[in-house]
């Protein structure tokens, strides 16, 4: 194992894990205002088709990124609209949510499967790019990778610092409490979804146009859940989910140099390890009453009208 | 309290489920991949027949299109089902192409397509709906394909079936092929000659039998040329996670790989990833894949079964036809070498190009003993050539492989 190996963990864990990271935050935030999105697959599917399918037809790859975190928001109001003003159960909607991004994106992305486009350019730091080209490439990265920590502080500052963050936490402990205290829960959930699905559909972005530069179905592959399963990992706190996705994807990375050094270990067997470091983790944290998840997640919320 | 918990546990155990899944997806579907396994029932010989008489009948429909194309209607419906989408730049592209060959060369037939049928059930439908609407030939191109239409084939004994890569045999369904080791071979050469770490390396879905022969093949060529090469192997158990072939890539980059090559469905995201590190790539599945690497390519190999398809179809119509275990190689036409990208130096070009004319003379055969496997073991003795039959459930890499093939 080579200086070069060990510091391609580390960006392939930045590489992979920026994706999960960005939706990672947007579940946060719907669930801290009390709303649980199963479906966030399906909205991640979407949105890496559209912003795919735009980038190819348009040759415009931030273009591209826009539209993707759009149509993120938009599936997740539809979302909304079923959850909160139909008063839906979360979970069944979510995963109806999730089985209608699988035939949606399927439906957008058709004709761009096998198509070549200029992805989100890659940007080098001074210092960096002085570097042999074989170290210099694996710290090249997009746009989307510089901004990925910032926006975690960015969410976290929403969320903790300013009141439409106090309101929104309100929201997800109770909200009878928070509509007692002049906040108007619907409204807020819904802004909460909006903002939620443009992270996710940033993080789906990243997939198609800047990491893999390529769409085909089902291409995010699971990674809808496991940031659901980040939320729950970093305690529903953005800036835990930093650590969560790039400890997740730096254990992909990771079971991947072993593979390829020559490990006498099934190679079946290594690609479990990310899984069973979540596992392992979410079981070693447990739940604490400090820790605990908003109290009114998963609880509709029936207005004046009980 | 106790309703947060509820749905909290709910939750819990949904992505303690999803993660499962996502763990043990390790059961290898290979929806597009018909070569996983197939036990030759035939011998080769059937197969040199078949070539010969292609040759001479191949030319023979195009004087029937004049005399159909008069008539109403076509002159032959054909049904063909892949299972993936046809434009993937892969596996499911050059069927599709081979496919779209036979209306090329006889205008006259029909081709009713269908994309995306990667399931059992699904294929049965698409197969019936096809027959229904008058084809008289079934061109069934993924590996889950083969039993549905082994079943069909009892109950429609007037409609032929052809069934790319598989190995059950009746007397309205067969199957046809390329026949990929030699032209991976051929690849091993090439990349042979390119490396300067001497690090090669290989993305792979599942260690299948026929990947790992891949793989082998492709090593033995290099060692032909560099007997220092190593072939560095990682899976990425998902013939389609892109994501995944990506970290796969950037991970066998970073060991120090200096050329990419790999055995998964769409060719895309390998290559661009590559070509995106200014590493150099070779294609398989698809010539299309030279697209994504317009500087560091250096060659590739894609199925193009048109002619023999063409061929199939022709006997068909003409009342012919009959079950033949097909497979042919380079030298048939079946499979092809995508042009030399832009800086593949003239001298290793002459050299790949002459290991090509000497495999298609049959001059160099790829798995002749004495081989070892990666501990030492003797896997094929002096004297010997590992057989087709076998090919399939290949457990072992050769010396000079790093990876694991089980």
């Amino acid at each position: 194992m080579s200086l070069l190996s060990i510091l391609g963990v580390l960006s392939s864990a930045i590489f992979s894990g920026t994706s999960l990271l960005y939706s990672t935050l947007g579940e946060t935030i719907h669930q801290r205002s009390g709303i649980v999105n199963l479906g966030l697959e399906g909205v991640m599917l979407i949105s890496a088709s559209s912003g795919f399918a735009f980038t190819a037809l348009t040759g415009r790859p931030y273009l591209g990124v826009l539209v993707a975190a759009i149509a993120g928001g938009i599936v997740n109001l539809i979302f909304g609209y079923l959850v909160i003003n139909r008063k839906a159960n979360q979970l069944a909607s979510g995963l109806a949510l999730m089985f209608f991004g699988f035939g949606a994106s399927a439906l957008i992305g058709k004709s761009s499967v096998g198509m070549k486009i200029y992805p989100l350019p890659r940007l080098s730091l001074p210092w960096i790019a002085n570097l042999d080209v074989l170290y210099s490439s694996l710290f090249k990265f997009d746009l989307l990778i510089y901004l990925a920590i910032p926006a975690a502080f960015c969410v976290w500052w929403l969320l903790f610092k300013t009141r439409w963050g106090l309101g929104l936490r309100a929201v997800g402990e109770n909200a009878d409490a928070a509509y007692a205290s002049g906040r108007n829960p619907m409204r807020i959930r819904f802004q909460a979804l909006l903002l939620g699905g443009m992270l996710a559909g940033l993080g789906a972005a990243h997939l198609s146009i800047a990491y893999t530069m390529s769409w085909s179905e089902h291409m995010t592959a699971g990674r809808g859940f496991i940031a659901v399963a980040l939320v729950i990992f970093s305690k529903w706190h953005p800036l835990r989910a930093i650590g969560g996705a790039l400890l997740f994807s730096g254990a992909v990375a990771f079971q991947l140099l072993l593979q390829s050094s020559g490990v006498k270990v099934s190679p079946f067997l290594l690609d479990t390890i990310p899984y069973i470091l979540t596992l392992l983790i979410l079981i070693i944290w447990g739940g604490t009453r400090k820790n605990a998840a908003p109290a009114g997640l998963g609880r509709v919320y029936y207005g004046g009208q009980k | 309290m106790f309703r947060k918990n509820k749905i909290l546990l709910i939750l819990t155990t949904l992505i303690l489920v999803v993660s499962m899944l996502a763990a043990c997806q390790a059961a290898p579907e290979p929806t597009e991949e018909p070569v996983t396994e197939e036990p030759e029932t035939e011998e080769p010989v059937e197969t040199e027949e078949t070539e010969e008489t292609e040759e001479a009948e191949v030319e023979e429909p195009e004087t029937e299109v004049v005399e159909e194309e008069t008539e109403e209607g076509p002159c032959l419906i054909i049904g063909a089902l892949h299972g993936g989408p046809i434009n993937d730049a892969g596996y499911n592209q050059a069927m599709h192409e081979s496919v779209m060959k036979i209306k090329e060369n006889i205008p006259c037939v029909e081709i009713i397509e269908a994309e995306n049928v990667p399931e059992e059930a699904g294929a049965t439908t698409t197969m019936q709906n096809m027959i229904d609407q008058g084809a008289k030939m079934i061109i069934a191109t993924a590996f889950n394909h083969q039993y549905p239409a082994l079943e069909l084939a009892s109950q429609y004994p007037d409609v032929v079936f052809e069934h790319a890569g598989g190995w059950e045999m009746s007397q309205n369904f067969a199957n046809f092929f390329g026949e990929p080791p030699e032209t991976w071979y051929i690849m091993g050469t090439a990349a042979g000659l390119m490396t300067e770490t001497n690090k090669v390396g290989f993305v792979a879905a599942f260690p299948l039998g026929w990947t790992n022969t891949f793989i082998n093949a492709f090593t033995l060529g290099a060692q032909s040329v560099n007997p220092d090469i190593e072939t560095i192997v990682a899976f990425t158990f998902d013939w389609a996670d892109s994501a995944k072939e990506a970290d796969t890539t950037n991970s066998l980059i970073n060991q120090g790989a200096d050329i990419i090559t790999m055995h998964v469905d769409s060719p895309s995201t390998v290559i661009s990833t590559a070509e995106e590190r200014g590493v150099y790539s070779i294609g398989f599945q698809s010539n299309a894949a030279q697209q994504f690497a317009p500087e560091n390519w250096i060659s590739g190999i894609g199925y193009t079964l048109g002619d023999t398809l063409t061929w199939l179809a022709s006997s068909v119509m003409d009342g012919t036809w009959e079950p033949i275990f097909l497979r042919c190689g380079i030298g048939d036409g079946c499979m092809e070498m995508a042009p030399f990208g832009p800086n593949v130096p003239q001298d290793v070009q002459d050299q790949v190009l002459q290991v090509k004319d000497e495999v298609e003379a049959g001059d160099i055969v790829v798995f002749e003993g004495p081989i070892f496997a990666q501990d030492g073991t003797v896997v094929v003795p002096e004297g010997e050539v590992l057989s087709t039959e076998v090919m399939g459930s290949v457990d072992w890499f050769v010396q000079g492989v790093t990876g694991s093939p089980k």
